[in-house]
């Protein structure tokens, strides 16, 4: 396996040498850096990656045992599937990428993403419209940003992923348990995922010089 | 005579095949089956669906991704023969 999985950039200093499962029945993540950025990254047989449920998983997983481990660095997620042929593929795209990766940094230092996803209870008749402006007054004034995410059901109100302050993580959690006692939402499932590396609000792509 | 044939009845086969594609098309939606798999697995982790639904529910769906993935492919490789 001489390719290189790539899960997320981080800045030097990170300690992330760790055993887990990793992406393509890999089972060791380690770091390949250039100047100041390391890519944190595994082995894997392919440049072209299948995403299957299984991999999308540990993909997500092993990103957050990074974030776990980063000690305060922040994390640039990379979406499922970016895998180069050598580290010296991988360093000239890291070279190339260094300005965007700057700009991700600043805009995600010291900041968490958060899911949530509202779904009405099997044919019940909601409200959408009111119950979107009830979340958005008590959720959107303690996001740095938030951003809607894919509708792949009819049954969902909302699909929503919000940038929060890891200081304010505990303030934000709160008003989503006041939320979900709210009398609009009394016939929605209420999903409150994360925290997760800020995937939705980046957006570096360094797939294309593979 | 033969000319003249190519000439009437040839747009019409043009729009019949291109009718026949997106009949296929639809009827092999794979963006609506990546929706659905994804419906499954959250309605399973809300507690709506039981594993052996939400299992029995997720291979089903993949056989129906894999095969929609496989016509979409001819399809874009113009190698699906139109029969009439």
């Amino acid at each position: 396996m001489t390719n290189r999985y790539v899960y997320g950039i981080v800045e030097s200093g990170a300690d992330l040498e760790f055993e887990t499962d990793a992406v393509g029945g890999a089972n060791e993540v380690y770091t390949v850096s250039h100047r100041r950025y390391q890519a944190v990254v595994s082995d894997i047989d392919t440049t072209d990656p299948e995403e299957t449920d299984e991999d999308a998983k540990r993909h997500d997983e092993v990103l957050r045992e990074i974030m776990e481990r980063t000690n305060g660095h922040s994390i640039i997620p990379m979406q499922f599937g970016m895998a180069f042929e050598s580290n010296r593929a991988l360093k000239n795209v890291i070279r190339g990428a260094r300005p965007a990766f700057r700009r991700a940094i600043r805009d995600i230092e010291g900041r968490i993403e958060l899911g949530l996803k509202l779904v009405t209870e099997e044919d019940a008749d909601v409200d959408r419209e009111a119950i979107e402006e009830t979340v958005a007054d008590a959720l959107e004034s303690l996001a740095a940003q938030s951003v809607e995410n894919d509708h792949f059901s009819d049954r969902l109100v909302l699909n929503r992923s919000y940038l929060v302050e890891e200081d304010e993580r505990e303030t934000f959690d709160d008003a989503v348990a006041e939320l979900e006692d709210h009398p609009d939402l009394e016939d929605v499932m209420v999903q409150y995922t994360g925290p997760f590396a800020p995937y939705s609000f980046v957006d570096v792509k360094i797939g294309a010089q593979r | 005579m033969f000319v003249l044939d190519d000439l009437l009845f040839r747009p019409f086969v043009n729009i019949l095949d291109a009718i026949h594609t997106i009949a296929l098309d639809e009827l092999y939606d794979l963006e609506g089956l990546e929706d659905e798999r994804k419906e499954n697995q959250l309605l399973y982790e809300l507690g709506e669906r039981s594993e052996s639904e939400y299992l029995e529910r997720k291979e089903a769906l993949e056989e129906e991704i894999e095969i929609a993935r496989e016509v979409h492919q001819e399809l874009r490789s113009g190698r699906v023969e139109v029969k009439r």
